[in-house]
């Protein structure tokens, strides 16, 4: 693990540089690529959908929130502006009656005016002034104050300078004992008769504030947000907050109100975003201003906003919380992989693979486990072939001298020896002598199939002594096969098992054929007698062992035919046909050697 | 090297949460009122258009700061005890700033350290405290107050003449009906005032304050004493009256009396006042800024709760009104509130 990695592009000159910003290999692992870059785009694309999901809702909530003050603002405005026609109407109707009253004095303009006077809350008083300053008539019930300075108030002045109706700014009323009022004042030069003669006379209206407060007052732009109201040159008609700004104790930025007649825009000199909606009534000049708190009329964009900061901020944990898994999911198997592989690699063939995961991983770790598998299956079979392999070399060894067999042979010389067939006896003691010779072949495993077709004819004398010519026997062999190399004692249990197991019990006389032959490089040597046969169960299981002959030299069928199979292969060996009551006959099979090859090696292995 | 991945996405996702919430959200600059604040407002006497206009500064603040203002006043300004029962009970409603408008100077500086004690920020309005406990003063400069009102008397006097001065709340133990029981010292803004006139006077050896009376709180206590100083001096030219309610007595005195040559300077602006003034009964006034004292007091009483840096000292100003320039718009909106 701590050993320095391959770069990764091995023929590009590595610079320093790049190789101290190498990333780290457990920073390359999937997991942390699949989240980081999962994380990465998820989040990306959902906070780029909320910027534009922002910026459109944004838009579009500031734009009602516009729109909808405007509509109050002009709302207010029509309202005052029905209001102030509804002050001049007032002060034209007055007007009316003093010029058409016959004089000044009579007590039915008295009484008119006191009606007049008491229908309405917001009138304050009524009086006509002289162009000196000089009071003539007013509503009845008030006392001129001295020093009231009247010639030089606003009022009095522009309505001498103009003809036309005026409107002052608020003011205190300091006329009249009573109460100090603050009023707005209308005013205009109008006719009089007094004593018959026609004056020229100052009328005055006073109206207080009451009905301009009860329109404003229910303006309501948001929570903060209020109307005021400004006369031409800038003073303050109404105002929320008239006091505090008479007392200096808030200021408000008129300025750039009074340069325009109608107007919205964004104001940002107070240090807070704030809309303004200027609106000027006709009559008097008089400018609506509606303020509005930017980040409270569109309070939606800030719910907007807190929702879309939650919401990304849930989609970011989830998208981890996932992304993790997902990754997990995925690099979890694999990395399990490759901890079981490290395991195999170290050598314990053992350790079963069972990852599940996905398909890919599934797929590789169920072939991996095959793989494996048949790497143990491979193993085993060496294994087993090997210790096959030695137990039939013993087996073979142990059949070189068959005690048994000698006994029986020297207890059938004997009764030749006794009965004085002293040929005989030295046929028998001759084939004996050449069988064993034969059979230990100077400790040889490899031999021409000459000897082994002579030791099975020794061993065929030997048994036809014994068995008392109960049969007849016949080797034929191809010149070609002679030569030919094969590994001993591969005849005899085939021959014994025909013998015991076919011949014996025989009531006629038996005939064994052997014969041999070359073809196409293949050596096939057939036994076949006329025996009992064997019935198709014991002809499937002889050579899976099923059956062991209990007499006879003890080298089974099986140990020729396996022997066979681990000297030449799997696919070389014995073949049987049989049919009951008829005979049998053994097919040997195997490749075509020219003798003297590899008889090197085969001594080798013999004397480990 | 499994946590520490773990600790590296938790740091990441802080960072993101703190980038991303930082983007759109920025705190208003304006104070809270998301929640209401218990505020008590004790002032001298609830009585006169003086404390009435205080009370509708305090009012206009109030509503505008979200606050549940609790007004209190003895009917007396002389009403010493009963003013600090008031403050002793505020503590002991858990008030959470008390604004006090001291009838006594040294009277309620032991309340105040008491409030203090309690964790109750104490802003005192108009008139001084004796305690170094008090947060801010929000009121006008008596000193400067009682300077103006001598230097137009003066000067209408033509630097010369007998001058009385009328009062209130006693500063010193054996005059006056002021004092009550045990505690001797008077309020601190009359003192100032006093002092202030009396500084600026002595720069003129002609003239003399011949007598300095104190009224407690009523307009016909401070009309007696009018009379009084009249009968005892009648050489006397000009009088000036350090209070709203002496200035009322006074001015109804010397109207009903028909001294019109005596020339009087008033304090505060009631429209009783406003009126003598418009008909030549008094030639001067010196006001202050009832409407802000209140309003700021409230402002800065939920400012400090707040935790902000309040003033130590916040004075709101004193003007010498007279006939002629009452009617200019500015002081228009000082003298005449704008009540609806």
């Amino acid at each position: 693990m701590n050993k320095p990695k391959e770069p990764v592009f091995p023929l590009r000159p590595p610079s320093p540089k790049r190789g101290k910003l190498r990333i780290p290999s457990k920073l390359r692992s999937i997991q942390l690529i699949i989240t980081l870059t999962f994380t990465a785009v998820t989040v990306a694309v959902a906070v780029i959908v909320s910027i534009m999901l922002y910026g459109k809702f944004a838009k579009t909530a500031e734009e009602n929130a516009n729109l909808n003050m405007q509509q109050i603002i002009e709302q207010v405005n029509y309202n005052l502006e029905l209001y102030v026609k509804g002050m001049g109407s007032i002060f034209a109707t007055a007007e009316k009656q003093i010029t058409s009253s016959p004089s000044i004095d009579s007590p039915l303009l008295n009484e008119r005016m006191d009606t007049l006077m008491s229908s309405r809350e917001d009138l304050v008083s009524v009086a006509v002034f002289t162009p000196q300053g000089q009071y003539v008539v007013g509503t009845p019930g008030q006392n001129l104050r001295l020093n009231t300075g009247l010639e030089s108030q606003s009022w009095f002045t522009t309505a001498k300078r103009t003809s036309e109706i005026s409107y002052s700014a608020p003011h205190i009323q300091n006329l009249f004992r009573g109460r100090y009022t603050w009023v707005v004042s209308i005013s205009k030069l109008i006719q009089y008769q007094e004593n018959g003669e026609l004056r020229t006379g100052v009328l005055l209206l006073d109206f207080n504030f009451r009905t301009i407060d009860q329109l404003s007052k229910q303006v309501k732009l948001g929570k903060r947000g209020y109307a005021y109201i400004l006369d031409p040159l800038g003073n303050i008609v109404y105002h929320p907050q008239q006091q505090l700004i008479y007392a200096g104790l808030k200021y408000e930025n008129v300025e750039p109100v009074l340069e325009y007649a109608y107007r919205s825009y964004l104001d940002e000199s107070t240090g807070e975003k704030r809309f303004i909606t200027v609106r000027t009534l006709a009559q008097t000049g008089w400018k609506i201003v509606g303020v509005a708190y930017y980040d409270e009329i569109v309070t939606t964009k800030r719910d907007l906003n807190q929702f879309l900061a939650w919401f990304l901020g849930v989609v970011l944990v989830c998208v981890i919380a996932v992304s993790v898994f997902l990754s997990w999911l995925i690099a979890s198997p694999i990395r399990k992989l490759e901890r079981t592989v490290k395991q195999v690699a170290e050598g314990d063939l053992n350790t079963p693979i069972n990852v599940s995961g996905a398909y890919e991983v599934e797929q590789l770790s169920k072939r991996f486990n095959m793989m494996l598998q048949r790497i143990r299956q491979l193993m085993d079979q060496i294994i087993y072939e090997q210790e096959t392999k030695r137990k039939g070399e013993l087996e073979v060894l142990q059949s070189q001298i068959n005690p048994h067999f000698l006994y029986n042979t020297l207890n059938s010389v004997i009764r030749l020896a006794e009965r004085g067939k002293t040929g005989e006896v030295v046929t028998m003691i001759q084939s004996l002598s050449r069988f064993f010779r034969i059979s230990l072949s100077k400790g040889k495993n490899i031999i021409t199939i000459q000897e082994e077709l002579d030791h099975i004819r020794h061993y065929l004398v030997i048994q036809s002594f014994r068995f008392k010519n109960k049969f007849r026997y016949e080797i034929t062999a191809q010149e070609e096969v002679l030569q030919c190399q094969t590994i001993k004692l591969i005849l005899q249990p085939i021959v014994e098992n025909a013998l015991y197991h076919g011949i014996e019990m025989l009531p006629d006389e038996g005939l064994i054929s052997i014969t041999a032959e070359l073809q196409d490089g293949l050596v096939i040597i057939r036994v076949s007698d006329n025996g009992l046969g064997m019935s198709k169960e014991t002809m499937n299981v002889i050579l899976s062992g099923g059956v062991k002959s209990t007499s006879g030299s003890g080298v089974g069928v099986r140990n020729v035919h396996e022997r066979i199979g681990l000297y030449y292969g799997r696919e070389y060996g014995l073949s049987f046909q049989s049919e009951i009551e008829e005979g049998t006959v053994v097919t040997l099979i195997f490749p075509a050697r020219p003798a003297g090859e590899g008889m090197e090696e085969q001594k080798e292995e013999m004397n480990p | 090297m499994r946590s520490l991945r773990v600790w590296l996405t938790i740091l990441l996702c802080g960072v993101l949460w703190i980038s991303v919430s930082s983007c759109f959200n920025a705190s208003p600059a304006y104070i809270s009122t998301s929640k209401t604040r218990n505020i008590h407002l004790v002032v001298k006497m609830n009585k006169g258009d003086y404390w009435n206009t205080l009370k509708l500064g305090a009012e206009a603040a109030a509503k505008e700061f979200n606050v549940n203002l609790t007004f209190k006043a003895p009917d007396s300004e002389s009403d010493i005890e009963e003013q600090i029962v008031m403050v002793e009970e505020s503590i002991k409603e858990k008030a959470d700033v008390i604004i006090l408008a001291a009838s006594s100077y040294m009277g309620l500086a032991q309340v105040v350290d008491q409030a203090a004690y309690s964790r109750i920020p104490v802003i005192s309005v108009d008139a001084e405290v004796g305690s170094a406990r008090v947060r801010s003063y929000v009121g006008s400069n008596g000193y400067e107050a009682g300077q103006k009102s001598a230097e137009r008397l003066i000067e209408l006097l033509k630097g010369y003449g007998e001058i009385g001065i009328l009062n209130f709340t006693n500063s010193s133990p054996d005059q006056g009906p002021g004092s009550t029981g045990s505690i001797d010292y008077g309020a601190r803004d009359a003192d100032e005032r006093e002092k202030g006139f009396l500084n600026y006077a002595a720069r003129y050896p002609n003239v003399k304050v011949v007598q300095i009376s104190y009224t407690s709180s009523s307009t016909s206590e401070a009309e007696s004493l009018t009379r009084e100083m009249l009968e005892e001096h009648p050489g006397l030219r000009g009088i000036a009256t350090l209070n709203e309610i002496a200035s009322q007595g006074a001015a109804k005195v010397i109207q009903s009396a028909g001294k019109g040559y005596l020339k009087m300077i008033a304090f505060d602006s009631s429209p009783s006042m406003m009126e003598s003034l418009q008909d030549g009964t008094v030639q001067a006034t010196v006001i202050q800024n009832p409407f802000s004292n209140g309003y700021l007091a409230v402002k800065y009483a939920v400012e400090a709760l707040e935790g902000m840096d309040i003033p130590e000292r916040v004075d709101t100003g004193t003007k010498l009104i007279d006939l002629e320039n009452m009617l200019w718009p500015e002081n228009q909106k000082l003298l005449f509130p704008f009540v609806r």
